[in-house]
């Protein structure tokens, strides 16, 4: 089998043959693009949090009457709320927070050393009012200095001490020690392990904790439970209930685990990868239905050449191959062709959508997938095609 | 008419004659144009004008009237305070204006019912009438002023009462008394481009509307954006909220000609200056006047999601095309015995290329069907993965239209080729074969 023959009978019927290079092409450029977006989703989604995502559950909620929104009255029912949760069976701990981790965007501010604000100013870090379980919550681990073990209001006078997450603490003071730093938010008290706050903010481990009853509930507020592993589910069913017990007039957004959470977090990328995906699923359907009808065809309009070929003593097997061997050269051209436009793709995307840019190995893989696909588009065709009896096929020379 | 019936019926003979080519071509036609179809669906709505009558003159202005020396981010808040509007109302350019936010709350007819939430837009009086809102029944309040009143949308006065004609009815809004001024016929902008931060263009219409004055003296917070550029406590909206740098205002302006854009623009320029010079703000003059056509993109809101998948789903059915035309290349070549019998016996190239016409015509048929049956399955799947798009799923008659015309063009293009191919051929050569 020359590939010198098998180029030539592929430019024998030019336009069938450029129709298929074209279709070839594209679908390796979409697939290509469909797997780099596809494995950066998961990447965003297997990204460490910090956190014990599927063992924490978070509650968003709000009074629904004013007087209850005001202090001292929404003290009260912060801590009755806190009672009641953290009474059920297999709650590890509870805490009530302003807002809660992994969130597009938030409450939020400026962090910097009181007096260089131009030089350590870091923006859009996020702001939590927390009651001091939030750290057991989160499961944090201490590495510099000690928890805040009293809520204190925000009108004080004294502010309430603050804690910080390790990468803003190491952005604002690099190696040195922190603690007892004055920042803008109060005294440092503390170092705790990163956590995932805001997506929007420059880095998303950057936080800072302040043991305080929040500022007010207008955004609503949230309560965040650790639970013991594999429980999360038996406690949220229980919480509306418990909840609406301890206060009925309050406003249910949500209850759902931070897994969910961190999944809602990515949706919309999520998203994009599925349809993406299902229409790479199609594309690859409509290329193996092309390669079904091109070698169905062309088997039939070659009966008399593979017939001769038979009767000078070709095998079913060399017949066989030749079919297929002509359809894996058009898909491996078609494949060339479809890693430039892949790369054109790839940087049209990058104008509206965040994607990484293509890798050696992935063209290498994809290419293995469409010609696997192809190969079994061709091979009821092809074994068809074999049983052409040379006498047969050469009666009507 | 006799002559294409028979067209007809001979296509319809062709067809029987090789369904499986014929089927595959219609599936493969039917889902490119499908899911081509949904995603303009999107595409198409969210790049919408609402109001083509007026939106080039409804414009968004925003000024760097913020009290600190900006060192890294310089770009204009996209939100003004209260005194920021305060000042942008006094120059008397524009034909009308409304500054607003939106806030959330809960309405209730009497403090024994369920509360029922909902969405506030804290608003101005020239709201209504720069947005082209209908009214169903009452008035809009007659001035800008502080009043315990609100106006309801159809759905919310149906919500409550179960009637429309509410106006003069008592409400508590967060336990506090309000009377209803007016209900608003059915009314929803898409995209709602004068909230357009933070993409809440995309965001359904808000269930009651509120005097800005009402809303500040109520304490309402922004639940979109709300910055404090000094010590002003957030808490004290009615006092420090009128005073301190607390943003969270839009505000927007219709101004009919060029000289009055021109005459506005000048007037933010003198404004800025006059409060630099008085040392109000250090920070270098950034003003920006938006049209409201642009104000989505200015914000970088625009869907990315569906502007890439719109390029893909373009490739997508040019595959579908090719592929298609492949098909048919192939069904046309093996009947081309049957294109050159006809020929012998007397058929002119032209009554060939009526047959092809009759062809595209049934492929057309099947196709639209085919095509709107997976167009309205790739906008339930899209509405499923793309959820904050849900308000933009709906086909209106261009979008119809235009498919129609994109369905029979397809369905010429993918006959075109083969047809000619097969009728313009040697009739010894097509006989032979």
């Amino acid at each position: 089998m020359s590939l010198y023959l098998l180029f030539k009978g592929l430019l024998s019927r030019k336009v069938v043959t450029i129709l298929l290079l074209l279709q070839l092409a594209m679908t390796l450029a979409l697939l290509l693009n469909s797997v780099l977006l596809a494995q950066q989703t998961h990447k965003q989604l297997n990204q460490p949090t910090g956190m014990d995502l599927d063992n924490i559950v978070l509650v968003q909620l709000k009074p629904t009457t004013a007087s209850l929104r005001v202090y001292p009255a929404l003290e009260e029912l912060l801590n009755r709320q806190l009672n009641a949760v953290s009474a059920l069976p297999d709650v590890v701990a509870a805490a009530y927070a302003n807002q809660s981790a992994l969130l597009q965007g938030g409450n939020n501010g400026n962090v910097y050393l009181d007096g260089e604000e131009g030089r350590t100013n870091q923006p859009s870090v996020p702001m939590y009012f927390v009651s001091k379980e939030f750290f057991r919550v989160l499961d944090s681990q201490v590495l510099q200095g000690e928890l805040p073990q009293h809520s204190v209001s925000l009108d004080n006078p004294v502010r309430p001490d603050v804690v910080i997450t390790q990468s803003l603490a190491k952005q604002l003071f690099a190696d040195k020690s922190a603690i007892g730093q004055q920042l803008n938010r109060g005294r440092l008290a503390a170092v705790i392990s990163d956590f995932y706050g805001q997506r929007s903010g420059d880095n998303v481990m950057y936080n800072s904790i302040q043991v305080a009853p929040p500022y007010g509930v207008d955004w609503g507020y949230s309560i965040l439970l650790r639970v013991t592993p594999g429980r999360a589910g038996a406690v949220r069913q229980q919480l509306d209930q418990v909840l609406r017990q301890v206060e009925p007039n309050i406003e249910i957004f949500h209850i759902r685990t931070l897994a969910e959470q961190h999944q809602r977090l990515y949706r919309n990328e999520y998203g994009l990868a599925m349809l993406l995906t299902i229409l790479s699923a199609l594309m690859l359907l409509v290329t193996m239905v092309s390669s079904y009808s091109s070698t169905h065809f062309h088997a039939l309009k070659r009966q008399q050449e593979i017939g001769i070929k038979r009767a000078l003593g070709a095998s079913k097997n060399s017949i066989f191959i030749e079919l297929l061997s002509e359809n894996w050269l058009c898909t491996l051209v078609g494949a060339l062709f479809g890693v430039v436009l892949a790369l054109l793709l790839n940087q049209a995307l990058a104008q509206v959508i965040s994607i990484p840019s293509l890798n050696g190995y992935l063209p290498v893989m994809t290419i293995m997938a469409l010609l696997l696909c192809v190969t079994l588009a061709t091979w009821y065709p092809a074994a068809i095609a074999t049983r052409i009896s040379p006498a047969s096929a050469t009666k009507a020379l | 008419m006799e002559q294409f019936i028979y067209y007809l019926k001979v296509s319809l003979k062709g067809i029987k004659r090789a369904p499986l080519p014929y089927a595959l071509t219609i599936f493969i036609l039917s889902v490119g144009l499908g899911v081509f179809f949904a995603n303009a669906t999107f595409y198409y709505q969210l790049n919408s004008d609402p109001l083509p009558q007026k939106s080039d003159k409804l414009f968004f202005p925003m000024l760097n009237l913020v009290p600190y020396q900006c060192t890294t981010d310089c770009r204009t808040p996209r939100v003004l305070s209260y005194s920021n509007v305060q000042k942008l109302s006094q120059s008397g350019i524009p034909t009308q204006a409304a500054a607003m936010y939106s806030a959330d709350g809960y309405l209730r007819i009497n403090a024994t019912q369920p509360p029922l939430p909902v969405s506030i837009r804290i608003t101005q009086r020239d709201f209504f009438s720069l947005f082209d809102v209908p009214l169903l029944h009452g008035s809009v309040w007659p001035d800008n002023s502080a009043r315990q009143e609100v106006i309801l949308t159809k759905t919310s006065a149906e919500n409550l009462f179960g009637r429309t004609d509410v106006v003069g009815e008592k409400l508590l809004l967060d336990d506090r008394h309000v009377t209803i001024s007016a209900v608003l016929d059915s009314w929803q902008m898409l995209p709602r481009l004068y909230d357009a931060n933070n993409h809440n263009h995309l965001s359904d219409a808000d269930d009651i509307y509120l005097p800005l004055e009402t809303g500040y003296d109520m304490n309402y917070l922004s639940n979109s954006q709300s910055s404090t550029f000094d010590d002003t406590d957030y808490r004290q909206l009615s006092t420090q909220g009128r005073t301190g740098a607390l943003h969270q205002l839009q505000y927007w302006v219709q101004l009919d000609t060029a000289a009055q854009q021109q005459a506005y623009r000048q007037f933010m320029h003198n404004l800025v200056q006059d409060e630099k010079a008085a040392g109000r703000h250090p920070s270098e003059p950034n003003n920006q006047l938006i049209a409201m056509r642009d104000i989505v993109s200015y914000f970088g809101g625009e869907s990315s999601d569906i502007k890439a998948f719109a390029l893909v789903t373009l490739l997508f059915l040019l595959v579908c095309l090719f592929n298609a035309s492949h098909l048919s290349l192939n069904r046309y070549l093996s009947n081309q015995y049957e294109f050159g019998l006809r020929r012998a016996l007397g058929a002119s190239r032209s009554q060939l290329q009526l047959q092809m016409l009759a062809d595209v015509l049934l492929m057309a048929l099947f196709t639209i069907g085919g095509a709107l049956l997976t167009g309205y399955a790739g906008i339930k799947l899209m509405t499923e993965l793309l959820p904050a798009n849900r308000l933009f799923a709906d086909w209106d008659l261009t979008l119809l239209i235009a498919l129609l015309l994109l369905a029979v063009i397809c369905s010429y293009l993918v006959t075109l080729y083969p047809s000619l191919r097969a009728s313009f051929g040697t009739l010894n050569q097509q006989l032979k074969e």
